[in-house]
């Protein structure tokens, strides 16, 4: 039905589906409407190497040695050397940029960053660029299906044919056809209880991949964001630090000096989330759950102008006024360092098929991902793999379509198993142990012991999965089924999870393990690749493509 | 606390209010109680969701005959809040105040149509945008172009709105009149005209000054006060109605 489906529309399915637009038959698949997708939540920037005085090397080093030295050299460097045309194609769009006092793009400092280098938009840079970008994907006639959920992927011998998605205003099920298709889901955080995410991240994408038998890479890497709010783990962005936030303990000490002395608060999210968490864990947090993040000294003006959001947010979801009072912060699970596996095409293994974002591994963040480039990712990568896809297309002839019917098949046995009736498993507890477990074993400190509990726990939940009805039979907007279909993928993803961090004997960027606290090069300089092969998940490696930087120390 | 929801299997108009009896604990929300009530006790009750933090947009719904984010409202504050809003039929209290302190009424949006239970149709809201072009024709070009914050400050408060919808269902004219532009698209059509880098910014104001837009307001100023962001579109309405052509 059409020559490529994207699935999901935030910022990568968007930018990919306007790359297309001109050249082919392109329409996005996408569970909410695209403007409410998870990108409109991003804070606090975007990066971008202006000159004269900044450059795309300094850029790439500084994620390189952010990324713990794991991120592919190759795949940075077309971010960092993009980064500025990316930017000034949004600016161009009409995104509403801060601005210097002379009207150029405002550019703050950020974590693991030598240079002010994040461009943003006060502390909504994520919602004005999604907004502007789905202006112009409208504008240029792309074709929406929204509120459709992807519920699996077809394949042809080789390659990708299509896709089947469940309509969620009627409830039917629907074969699409598509010479290529397009992952741009965004993360699984919501496998963890505290998260900063949208709901909806799921990371769907990521387990109709792996169902397919594409690999899914670096899946142990997951980012705690050292700064959510004490409570609902709503992000309080790193833009409070980069505009000169102060981090405290209960002794009123400035605590990151004992841990990253010279970057202090604007170490990378990796060092700071488990600084804050050792003194929490050691008895000088607030309630033994958090620190404070004091922005009082910055002023209710500069408060007002730079970080009204998060004043918003802190007073409405913390009843904290930042212009009087420090916030209550504690990590929480931020972004998804592994995905699909890909390159740097957004190519897979599986012909036809792509993936780009946080539901991909490129990989461009390794071990861990600094702030402000997770928005320039899905910009710069969203050109990239359109053109890609565009030349695919040019090498591929009509679209095998016989083994959609199968594919229907499946999945309408699938919804039908969740739509009995009967005394089944309840998706919420399920839902609700994952988790918490998940925190509790799968977070920001590991060990063996605590992955193989976690491990254990994860397959008896799938079992009682097995056993799970969504407890509601409408065809229409029934959103227990989405959610019973959501949390199928969310156990698959949090066994890879768990898999590679324990099969990962070292401590590397946002995988830290007690029993292995040291980076091991020799081992483990290389990427987790997971597969899943008849039913069972397989552990491999991949080489980290190096070249530009050699591997050091890593010291802030 | 009793949640009493409106109901609507079917759609188009709501058949029922299932009562849903609930203990509240300190910082619960209205979205909190939703989910609480999906989870363990009525699989079937729809409604939209997505970032839980009053970004997205998604859960506008009318609580206590208020329009407000369902994921930014928390309960204990619902019967203390007062917008002081001039009621029409749809959103209406009279008779909240019989109900007392420990009744909290919950029902879709009105002025757009129901799909079911607390989803309503949203897409003439978005269709608007379209038909009215609000984007920006951009040129080709290398660089950024310059702003300084002065030229920025005139806009950017519009471009805050998060298309909840919120103004739309707190506008009588909304309600009675449904060829109206409405509060979101006249304050986007705003934004860009007062957007120092916009080429061709005539064509925001000529569209908002057709006979179904500006000219249509009252200036009831019902989506300023219900405006979650402080978006205000009616102070941009109010600018659009005396800026000549």
């Amino acid at each position: 039905m059409h020559d490529v489906v994207v699935i999901g529309a935030g910022l990568s399915g968007l930018r990919v589906a306007i790359e297309l637009v001109d050249a082919c038959d392109v329409a996005v698949v996408t569970k909410v409407h695209p403007l409410r997708s998870h990108s409109v939540a991003a804070q606090g920037g975007i990066n971008a190497a202006f000159g004269p005085s900044d450059t795309w090397q300094a850029h790439a080093f500084d994620t390189v040695k952010g990324s713990d030295y794991l991120a592919d050299q190759d795949v940075v460097e077309l971010l960092a050397k993009d980064g500025p045309r990316a930017v000034i194609e949004n600016e161009r769009w009409g995104t509403a940029f801060s601005r210097t006092e002379d009207g150029r793009i405002a550019q703050r400092p950020f974590g693991g960053a030598g240079f002010p280098r994040t461009c943003y938009a006060a502390d909504r840079t994520g919602h004005n660029l999604l907004h502007t970008t789905f202006e112009q994907a409208t504008r240029k006639g792309v074709k929406f299906y929204n509120e459709w959920f992807a519920t699996s992927l077809v394949k042809s011998g080789s390659g990708v044919c299509g896709l089947t998605a469940l309509e969620i205003p009627s409830g039917e099920v629907h074969p699409i056809s598509a010479k290529a298709v397009v992952i741009a889901t965004g993360g699984y955080g919501r496998i963890y209880a505290r998260s900063t995410n949208a709901l909806i991240n799921t990371g769907d994408g990521c387990a109709l991949a792996l169902d397919v038998g594409v690999p899914l890479k670096d899946m142990e890497f997951v980012q705690f964001h050292p700064t959510t709010l004490y409570g609902s783990n709503i992000l309080i962005s790193e833009a409070a630090r980069g505009e000169g936030g102060l981090l405290f303990n209960s002794k009123d000490e400035r605590f990151m000096k004992n841990y990253a002395p010279s970057a202090m608060e604007l170490a990378p999210r990796d060092v700071v989330a488990r600084a804050i968490q050792t003194e929490i864990n050691e008895g000088r947090g607030f309630e033994n759950a958090y620190v404070h993040l004091d922005i009082r000294h910055l002023g209710k003006d500069r408060i007002a102008e730079r970080l009204p959001g998060i004043r918003e947010i802190s007073i409405h979801f913390a009843d904290v006024d930042p212009v009087d009072r420090p916030i209550p912060i504690q990590p929480g699970q931020h972004y998804s360092m592994g995905g699909v596996d890909c390159d740097k095409n957004g190519t897979t293994v599986l012909k036809g098929l792509y993936s780009l974002g946080e539901a991909a591994c490129m990989s461009v963040h390794g071990a861990n991902r600094l702030g402000g480039n997770s928005l320039l990712e899905t910009l710069v990568f969203g050109r990239i793999v359109g053109v890609a896809v565009k030349d695919y297309l040019k090498t591929t002839g009509r679209v095998e379509k016989s083994n959609l019917g199968g594919g229907l098949r499946r999945t309408t046995e699938r919804m039908q198993a969740l739509l009995s009736k009967g005394t089944g498993q309840s998706p919420s507890v399920i839902r609700s142990e994952l988790c918490s477990m998940m925190n509790q074993y799968v977070g920001i400190f590991r060990d063996s012991q605590g992955l193989s509990i976690a491990l254990n726990m994860i397959k008896s939940l799938q079992e009682r999965s097995r056993k799970m009805t969504a407890g509601c039979t409408d065809s229409r907007f029934n959103y227990a089924l989405i959610r019973a279909l959501e949390l199928q993928n969310m156990l698959q993803l949090a066994e890879v999870t768990a898999v590679s961090a324990l099969a990962r004997e070292e401590s590397r960027g946002a995988h830290s393990r007690t029993d292995f606290p040291k980076r091991d090069d020799q081992r483990f300089l290389k990427h987790t690749v997971v597969t899943k092969t008849k039913g069972r998940l397989v552990v491999g490696y991949k080489p980290v493509n190096l070249g530009m930087f050699q591997v050091k120390e890593r010291e802030y | 606390m009793i949640f009493r929801i409106a109901r609507s299997p079917e759609g188009r108009r709501i058949t029922r209010y299932d009562d849903y009896n609930l203990s509240v604990t300190k910082g619960m929300t209205v979205l909190d109680v939703l989910f609480r009530i999906q989870d363990d006790i009525d699989p079937s009750l729809s409604f939209r969701y997505s970032c839980r933090g009053a970004v997205c947009g998604s859960c506008a719904m009318l609580i206590d005959r208020v329009p407000r984010l369902a994921c930014r409202t928390p309960v204990e504050t619902i019967k203390q809040a007062t917008l002081r809003l001039r009621e029409f039929p749809a959103i209406e209290t009279a008779q909240l105040s019989e109900l007392g302190d420990s009744v909290v009424i919950i029902e879709p949006l009105p002025v757009l149509p129901v799909l079911k239970d607390l989803v309503v149709d949203m897409s003439s809201f978005y269709q608007r945008f379209e038909e009215m072009k609000l984007w920006t024709d951009p040129e080709d070009g290398q660089e950024p172009r310059t702003q300084i914050p002065a030229e920025l400050s005139r806009f950017d408060r519009y471009a805050n709105c998060i298309s909840c919808a919120i103004c739309l269902a707190a506008c009588p004219v909304c309600d009675s009149h449904t060829e109206f532009m409405g509060p979101a698209a006249l304050a986007k059509a705003w934004r860009f005209y007062q957007d120092s880098r916009v080429m061709n910014r005539g064509r925001y104001l000529e569209v908002a000054k057709r006979r179904e837009g500006a000219p249509m307001c009252e200036l009831v100023m019902n989506c300023v006060k219900a405006c979650p962001k402080d978006v205000a579109p009616g102070g941009a309405i109010r600018e659009i109605k005396s800026t000549g052509q």
